[in-house]
């Protein structure tokens, strides 16, 4: 053990002039519970300006004529709303709660690469400068969906070189650079810088989910990159990758954008897993129900994710062999994702169940997330996508994923770690409210979505025939209620921040290594590294987890 | 397990499928009416995938709220539920029934979009040869930024209404001019895009007489949602009628949404649009659009 | 006092060791890591450039009859050659030859150099260009963004060649050294794909 706790002392030396106070948040840090937060905070900003836009959107839906908006406002809301929403919300703010959590979970001292986790954190407000920057240019922001499929995307009716749909090509370059740096970071990290006895079969769900998740972003964005830098040549070289006037293939660009962008959803949904594989056993104080099965089937949704993305195009003019084969895969994605699920309810039943906030966010997502992957189903069949592709429905299941599921499953991981990340604890009657506010409004919001879709409103218009005036009526409202619950959570979150009240090491009683340290955590997490001699939910069972606990 | 709870679960079972059942069977009426023979086919389908739906969902949703109504710890409690880390036959069973389950309902689906008979897009090659010897009553379908226009050829006649033969196989070829469009018919459930440069086929049978809406499914630029044109079903002899009138209209240039709205000095601020194309000069269109 | 301290530098050192060869070993896995990642890029033009070609209608713009294959031919030779020279110069480093080193580490990036050169001349000569039509623009793509590599692993080369003269810099072997020459295979195993796709099947 010697000669693994010195080598500490040296780095601890060296790195101990950084300040240590929160002014540390706003600089270079290389500590990756800072860039964690770091991550966390810039994320939530973006979360709410893409809300602000989504407000926009309900806003001129609220009347069948478009008369809030012009058109061109309302096509550029709706682009930079996905946009802003995946590339500056959730892919940033899942990879802050990796950031935070993985290292103290594998019981390391920090990423395989600080440095790089910092420059890859850093160039997340560049490239969102970058697109909100873009409303600026002439010609107004990208206009053509945030799918940017040619030839709309190629249409550039301002003639100006420096157009909007070029800087949202440029910030999804960076975007995913910035993703490809992390993903590399986070990948080496879980594969070598476990701690001693931290097998894989030891390791927490959450850490195999954003493994799981990260190699995605490994294979996927690459293929997202290449079809980028042919539009890229096409919009601003004049050649005729995708344009069907001189040759072109403008199917081929949807192959590369939803190579990448199907299996994204998983990049996005598999932490959320992780989340709730934590969060249930902790707040039933039972074992999670089958782990190992739990673990590898992240896995194994890494690997059909590969193997679907057609089922976006089922009316994009695929031959009827492809349909039938992508169905099939798409199919049996749902057979792991099952398997999680039953778990997760084998996990709460029986157990002893307290109903802290952070337990009613994982069981309101759990419940959305059931929804959606029915709907899921029912896109996956190939009759039933040709009616409701590109229809409301598909936006309600997708919101259903995206909000019901990821953002509640967030919510749920940040009140669950914020006394660890804070060492304090957030107001529990706020955290309330604003649960019930979310879950409300979110049913409100997407609900309705399912109807209209089925009824056969197009997804992306501006305006729409009267008879759909009902429904969305009652998502707008909806959203509008999901705006304001964002407040609660601010005034908890930053009160509590301040001055909430004093936590120890583990309020929760929860099992894992990221509870055996004080909160919030020293600079390098472990005095000593933890020696770890069990599985990670022992929940009533009265083992140890590491065999060093008061070395820590 | 004891015979009551056995009993108690089969109970709760057998509620939640009948109640599966009763919303199974209220999903046909949460469509359009069914316009199209495909649509039938369609509708059963998502009726199945309904109740199937329901069961899981109400299963899961209700063994979660019996925990949260019933095996909630107390204030003051802070001991743990029993250590059960996983039982191996119940995982088997809780793979292998998901799997059965989704398979079938692909082969169901693969039925379904077998008696449905869509001609994908990229069999048009072999197709078009068959369009050449066909009846003579196939209809060209134009999408263009921000028109629909319909082409009679064999009777000289454009519209921008689809006009349609009830109980008759329509032939349509679809043609886009600029950008993808997608050719949506709600009440047909039928849905298909349009890549430029590519003339594809597409066929189906309406079933049943009256007016509908076809919109542009694929997003298609500023005036997307103004893209969208009415669809008449009617009797046979009307439609000969139909086409014989029209045939004898002199060609007018029609309303077009889009290109009203940009001649229009909104007050509004936006940005510079494509500009949309002129109104297609049609010897049919229904000055109510 | 002195026996203590000594001791302690001497601990350290070692542990020094061992954690600057984790973290060398971390890096490597790291960029292995990121070179798969990188493969994947050039997959998915090579997947464009062959659903381009075995789909399209007018493949080669007007007046052009296909590429020529010689002085490519000879391009790939040499730069397919400096593969082995480049592995023979980390065998010297290995071997303490600081001077072998330098000798064939400079050759590697002379013959990279030259392919580079001949890539530009053969650009040169070539009657049409980016925007001629799918086959020009995949041409100009896969050539221009392979060559763009080709740079970056000379512009390497050159800085691992002036780090070599910081005195002991290179005595416990270098993670940069081998990157760079692993980076070096990568570039190479692309050309040999990028050259049949693209020269000797037309």
């Amino acid at each position: 053990m010697t000669n693994i706790s010195i080598p500490e002392i040296d780095i601890d030396t060296n790195r101990s002039h950084e300040p240590e106070d929160w002014r540390r948040f706003f600089g270079f840090s290389t500590d990756h519970k800072v860039i964690g937060i770091q991550y966390i905070v810039t994320a939530f900003f973006f979360f709410l300006v893409g809300g602000v836009f989504a407000m926009i959107i309900r806003g001129e839906l609220l009347t069948p004529e478009s008369d809030l908006v012009d058109r061109t406002v309302y096509n550029a809301m709706f682009t930079m709303h996905g946009t802003v929403m995946l590339f500056l919300w959730t892919f940033p703010v899942l990879a802050g709660l990796a950031n935070y959590l993985v290292p103290l979970m594998i019981g390391a001292r920090d990423m395989a690469f600080p440095r790089l986790n910092a420059i890859a954190f850093w160039m997340i407000p560049i490239f969102g400068i970058v697109l909100i920057g873009s409303f600026l240019v002439p010609g107004g922001p990208a206009q053509s969906g945030w799918w940017s499929y040619p030839p709309v995307s190629l249409q550039n009716p301002s003639g100006n070189l420096i157009n909007g749909q070029f800087l949202w090509l440029l910030a999804i370059v960076l975007s995913g650079i910035s993703s490809i740096l992390g993903a590399i970071n986070i990948v080496t990290t879980i594969f070598r810088m476990r701690a001693p006895g931290m097998t894989w079969f030891r390791m927490p769900v959450f850490v195999w989910a954003v493994l799981s998740a990260q190699i995605i972003q490994l294979f996927g964005l690459p293929a997202l990159t290449a079809g980028a830098v042919l539009l890229l040549c096409d919009l601003v070289a004049g050649t005729s990758f995708y344009d069907p006037a001189k040759g072109g293939d403008p199917v081929l660009f949807q192959h590369f954008f939803w190579f990448y962008s199907h299996p994204a959803v998983y990049v996005i949904i598999l932490p959320v897993f992780g989340i709730f594989s934590e969060l249930f056993p902790v707040y039933a104080r039972k074992p999670l129900f089958g782990y190992k099965v739990v673990a590898v089937s992240s896995l194994i949704i890494t690997g059909l994710s590969a193997v679907v993305w057609v089922h976006h195009m089922f009316a994009s003019g695929t031959p009827g062999w492809m349909r039938m084969l992508f169905m099939f895969t798409t199919m049996l994605i749902s057979v792991p994702t099952g398997i999680k699920v039953f778990a997760w309810v084998g996990t709460i039943w029986g157990g002893k169940l307290r109903l802290d906030t952070p337990m009613l966010f994982a069981m309101g997502g759990l419940v959305m997330f059931v929804f959606s992957g029915i709907t899921g189903i029912m896109l996956a069949a190939v009759p039933v996508d040709i009616h409701v592709n590109n229809t409301y429905f598909v936006v309600g299941h997708f919101h259903y994923v995206i909000y019901g599921a990821t953002v509640m499953g967030i919510y749920a991981a940040l009140y669950h770690w914020f006394p660890k990340m804070t060492g304090r604890m957030y107001n529990e009657g706020l955290g309330k409210l604003h649960f019930a506010l979310t879950f409300l409004g979110t049913n409100l919001n997407f609900f309705p979505m399912h109807p209209l879709g089925l009824q056969g409103m197009p997804r992306r218009v501006a305006s729409y025939d009267p008879e759909f005036a009902f429904w969305n009526v009652i998502a707008s409202l909806g959203g509008f209620l999901l705006g304001m619950s964002t407040l609660p959570f601010l005034v908890n979150i930053v009160g509590s921040w301040v001055q909430g009240k004093k936590v120890s090491a583990n309020p929760w009683r929860a099992i894992g290594l990221e509870w055996l340290i004080a909160s919030p955590p020293p600079h390098e997490n472990f005095e000593e590294l933890p020696i770890v001699v069990a599985e990670p939910y022992g929940y009533g069972m009265n083992e140890p987890l590491v065999s060093n606990a008061d070395k820590l | 397990m004891k015979k009551q709870t056995i009993l108690t679960l089969a109970i709760a079972a057998i509620g939640i499928a009948a109640i599966s059942w009763w919303v199974g069977q209220e999903s046909y009426t949460w469509f359009p009416p069914q316009a199209s023979a495909e649509s039938i086919l369609i509708d059963r389908l998502f009726s199945v995938l309904v109740t199937i739906g329901s069961f899981v969902f109400l299963g899961v949703v209700g063994a979660l709220i019996y925990a949260v109504l019933f095996q909630q710890a107390g204030k003051y409690e802070s001991g743990d539920g029993p250590p059960i880390e996983g039982n191996i036959p119940l995982e088997i069973v809780w793979t292998a029934i998901p799997f059965v389950l989704v398979m079938g309902i692909a082969f169901y689906s693969y039925k379904i979009y077998d008696q449905m008979e869509i001609r994908g897009p990229m069999e048009h090659d072999h197709s078009a040869a068959m369009v050449m010897s066909g009846s003579g009553d196939e209809i060209e379908v134009i999408a263009k930024q921000w028109a629909w226009e319909f082409r009679y050829p064999a009777q000289k006649v454009t519209s921008t209404e689809l006009h349609l033969p009830v109980n008759q196989r329509a032939h349509l070829i679809l043609k886009a001019q600029d950008v993808i469009h997608g050719f949506y018919i709600p009440a047909f459930r039928l849905k298909q895009d349009m890549i430029p440069g590519q003339a594809g086929n597409f066929e189906f049978t309406p079933i049943l007489a009256g007016k509908y809406r076809l919109r542009d499914s694929q997003y298609s630029g500023t005036y997307f949602a103004a893209m969208q044109a009415n669809v008449v079903v009617e009797p046979a002899a009307d439609y000969q009628n139909w086409l014989r009138r029209s045939a004898a209209t002199t060609p007018a240039i029609a309303h077009n949404t889009a290109f009203a709205e940009y001649n229009q000095k909104s007050t509004r601020a936006g940005w510079k649009t494509i500009v949309p194309a002129a109104p297609p000069i049609v010897n049919y269109s229904n000055p109510n659009d | 006092m002195i026996n203590t301290s000594e001791i302690d530098n001497s601990i350290e050192s070692a542990a020094q060791n061992i954690a600057h060869h984790d973290e060398s070993d971390n890096r490597m896995f790291g960029f292995i890591i990121f070179l798969l990642s990188e493969s994947v890029v050039f997959l998915g033009f090579f997947i464009g450039y062959y659903v381009y070609k075995t789909n399209a209608v007018d493949w080669l713009p007007a007046g052009v009859s296909g590429l020529e294959i010689r002085e490519p031919a000879i391009n790939t030779v040499i730069l397919v050659s400096s593969s082995f020279v480049i592995y023979i110069a980390e065998r010297c480093l290995r071997q303490q030859n600081l001077w072998g080193f330098r000798f064939f580490w400079l050759l590697t990036m002379l013959m990279g150099s030259y392919f580079l050169y001949g890539q530009i001349i053969e650009w040169q000569g070539l009657k049409f260009g980016f925007t001629s039509g799918l086959f020009g623009g995949t041409f100009y793509l896969l050539t221009g963004f392979h060559g763009l590599h080709v740079l970056t692993g000379v512009l390497l080369q050159s800085l691992m060649l002036i780090r070599s003269f910081i005195p002991g810099n290179y005595d416990k072997g270098e993670f940069g050294v081998e990157a760079t020459s692993l980076f070096w295979h990568f570039v190479d195993v692309i050309w040999i794909i990028l050259f049949l796709l693209l020269y000797v099947w037309q």
